[in-house]
């Protein structure tokens, strides 16, 4: 999977916005957002906010865990533990960067935002791989890996399926005689 | 008889081995976007008949020693002019055959060929990879270390055992390294890194590499700019070269 898939998915994420027109609800597929009354927060999709942003139709609430001070929290947390810790939201990198792109004028410390996230994710991503490596070396059968977003997996993702894969067929040549030669005549 | 990789009526004899080796990993779909993909080894006993890194390592030589006399065979195995008079090779000869050769000239019963382990799977080298796998040249040795290794199981030899448990170990331990190099050699140049490397982990390499690129590319934002599919590019390519000839 691409990372721009992953941003895909990611855009269907519900996020409040304050528009500053009148649309009356409108019907799309995906169900039906509105109506619009300038100075009341609905919440939409995020590719919808970030469109109507672009064109200045609208001001953007960010969601309540991009905040410098929750972030924080959820870093330090991250670094203390040995585990995942669950995210705020499954698609924590893809929110934040579309957000801080798009509409970085309205989310406060939105540099400090940034340098947060990413920290988590650094953390997170050098976790995966001490996992993956301990996994590996002890031959496990199967790992349960909780708490982990598309994103994160999606890195590592066919690096570590190949790998296993690999080490599988290592491993199944250590039983012999399973595959009997039947190409002889 | 034994099918031997050949061109013509027997590659079609050869099919039924694939459901074998088949079975063992399936293949990851392919994306849309691109125009080969690459079919991985079979890393087992039997090779994957579509791969082109086992056709390449099935090249590989095997030292070995004739228990009958194999006429008319000199000249395959290139000792054709200097042996003199006769195109066979006489008993008891030491010989280097590819292992394609070997596999289809191996028999238990009849004993035509009995077959050598190379140096780098001799017990010498074990006690290497064992004590760290990690310094291990394994390009100058193999290039195709585990490919290779694995295809061993196919001639018996006492040491099968050893020899599989060293292989999977080596690759246990040489894991790490791939890993941390190829998720976070970005933007470098990263012949140095894989120098040292088998072709079975520089595929992997690649695989943590266009992890690491592809997420790079997203996050400065390179990723929302449409480009040319590389089917397209392909295309074009091969029609230009076309109009030329």
């Amino acid at each position: 999977m691409d990372p721009a898939e992953a941003e895909f998915l990611a855009e269907k994420e519900l996020v409040t916005v304050i528009p500053n027109f009148s649309l009356d609800r409108i019907y799309l597929i995906g169900g039906d957002l509105g109506p619009f009354n300038p100075g009341l927060p609905v919440e939409v999709p995020l590719w919808l906010a970030v469109n109507l942003k672009q064109r200045q139709k609208c001001r953007l609430i960010p969601p309540e865990w991009m905040d410098a001070e929750k972030l924080e929290e959820i870093r330090d947390q991250e670094r203390k533990e040995d585990t995942f810790t669950p995210m705020p939201s499954p698609y924590y990198m893809e929110l934040t960067k579309l957000l801080l792109n798009y509409a970085s004028d309205s989310i406060p410390k939105a540099d400090e935002i940034r340098t947060l996230v990413k920290d988590t994710w650094d953390t997170r991503l050098a976790k995966l791989r001490l996992s993956a490596d301990s996994f590996v070396r002890q031959q496990e059968a199967h790992a349960k890996l909780d708490n982990l977003t598309l994103m994160e997996i999606n890195t590592t993702g066919t690096f570590l399926t190949q790998a296993l894969d690999h080490m599988y067929k290592l491993r199944t040549n250590l039983q012999p005689g399973e595959s009997a030669q039947s190409q002889d005549f | 008889m034994r099918v031997v990789r050949s061109p013509g009526p027997a590659a079609a004899s050869a099919w039924p081995r694939l459901s074998g080796s088949r079975g063992v990993g399936a293949r990851r779909r392919p994306a849309m976007s691109e125009a080969y993909f690459p079919v991985g080894p079979g890393l087992g006993p039997e090779e994957n008949f579509l791969s082109l890194e086992d056709i390449l390592m099935s090249q590989e030589k095997l030292p070995g020693r004739v228990e009958a006399a194999l006429p008319r065979l000199a000249a395959v195995l290139g000792k054709g002019a200097g042996a003199g008079q006769s195109d066979g090779i006489p008993e008891g000869s030491k010989v280097e055959i590819p292992l394609w050769l070997a596999k289809g000239l191996y028999d238990n019963k009849r004993r035509i060929l009995s077959v050598e382990l190379p140096k780098i799977y001799k017990e010498g080298w074990r006690t290497v990879f064992s004590a760290d796998a990690n310094v291990v040249d394994l390009h100058k040795m193999g290039p195709f270390y585990y490919g290779f290794g694995s295809q061993l199981q196919n001639f018996d030899n006492p040491e099968n055992p050893e020899i599989a448990q060293t292989i999977l170990q080596t690759f246990i331990g040489r894991f790490r390294r791939i890993m941390d190099s190829s998720q976070n050699a970005y933007n470098e140049d990263t012949s140095a890194l894989v120098a040292r490397l088998d072709e079975l982990e520089r595929a992997l390499f690649r695989a943590g590499q266009k992890g690491l690129n592809d997420f790079q590319c997203w996050e400065k934002g390179q990723a929302s700019q449409i480009t040319a599919s590389s089917l397209v590019q392909n295309y074009r390519k091969r029609k230009f070269t076309d109009m030329d000839g």
